[in-house]
């Protein structure tokens, strides 16, 4: 048929056609994504415990810059690719396993970035190990628990494995000190991976919350005379 | 024109995932490696046991990720075995 021969109304019905196929085709291909686009994210998740080779790397003259540059150039790129990614300059489509309320808020990995920067820059190796392996591994945990048994099961999963990470992290200092930092890392590693916030992803909380809780429990003890502080776990080379 | 111009974009999207996989498995498994062999070059072989706690992160970010590592693949070839189906069933 000629544009010219066309009525109004077939096109209309044309273009709606085409647009029904297009929407179906691409719901189609979101759905075969979401299988493993849900796994995807679980190894993002545990891909970040990695970066304690962080430690590795001497904090002495140049290395320590470089260090602490790297990592700050490193979540302002994210910050400025998230800048344009809001602002609509760069399409959603680009992001793969990106969740539907993130589209028009900074995505949960920025959070995780951005938790893990503050903590490196500004806490002691020893609190930092045990809160980065929460992050990397009690959430993707507690949200397959609370998929499969339900959100309480999920809660006393995730306290248990975190008092397992603070318990291993802290295995050199005294049994005391292990006893107070496991129940107290624990407890507030479920409850800020358990209660989601609108505005503040839990991937900041679950490392920051349970970071700041044993900076102020180290500098209380600090505050009476007591070091409770262990030796630190990765020595650099 | 437009449709076959999408097509190609998301084609060229999923291969990046495929070429982005492979580094999320494998990092954290070197990585996990790295801390074991530290801990053995410059713990057991010199005899210092502070180089202990290198060995146990290094088992915790191995076998985290192993584990995650294996489902994730596991949904992959569902996956895959899912469009094979769909695709016999279209023929």
């Amino acid at each position: 048929m000629l544009f010219s021969e066309m009525t109004t109304k077939d096109a209309l019905k044309r273009t709606k056609q085409k647009i029904t196929g297009y929407q179906t085709e691409f719901l189609e291909r979101m759905n075969a994504i979401e299988v493993d686009a849900h796994w995807f994210r679980r190894v993002f998740h545990t891909f970040a415990a990695s970066f304690l080779i962080y430690y590795i790397l001497p904090d002495e003259g140049w290395l320590f810059a470089l260090k602490r540059c790297t990592i700050i150039c490193i979540l302002l790129g994210l910050i400025i690719v998230e800048y344009y990614r809001i602002r609509g300059d760069i399409k959603n489509i680009h992001f793969f396993g990106l969740r539907g309320y993130e589209k028009h808020r900074p995505a949960g990995y920025l959070f995780f970035g951005a938790g893990t920067v503050v903590l490196f820059l500004f806490f002691p190796q020893q609190i930092v190990i045990p809160c980065l392996l929460c992050a990397a591994f009690i959430d993707p945990l507690m949200g397959e628990i609370r998929f499969h048994f339900g959100k309480y099961n999920a809660i006393l999963a995730g306290f248990v494995v975190s008092l397992f990470f603070f318990s291993i992290t802290w295995y050199r200092a005294e049994w005391w000190v292990i006893a107070i930092v496991a129940a107290a890392g624990g407890t507030v590693v479920a409850f800020s991976e358990a209660k989601k916030l609108r505005y503040i992803d839990d991937d900041f909380l679950i490392q920051i919350l349970p970071a700041v809780l044993l900076l102020i429990i180290w500098q209380v003890f600090a505050g009476i005379g007591i070091d409770i502080l262990p030796e630190t776990m990765i020595l650099p080379l | 024109m437009k449709n076959q111009q999408q097509q190609a974009m998301y084609a060229l999207l999923l291969r990046l995932e495929l070429w982005f996989a492979p580094v999320l498995i494998l990092v954290p498994i070197v990585v996990s490696f790295f801390f074991i062999q530290d801990w053995y070059v410059r713990g057991v072989i010199q005899g210092i046991s502070q180089y202990d706690g290198e060995l146990i992160l290094g088992l915790v970010i191995l076998v985290g990720n192993l584990l995650c590592d294996i489902l994730f693949m596991k949904s992959l070839k569902d996956l895959k075995r899912k469009k094979l189906i769909t695709e016999k069933k279209m023929k």
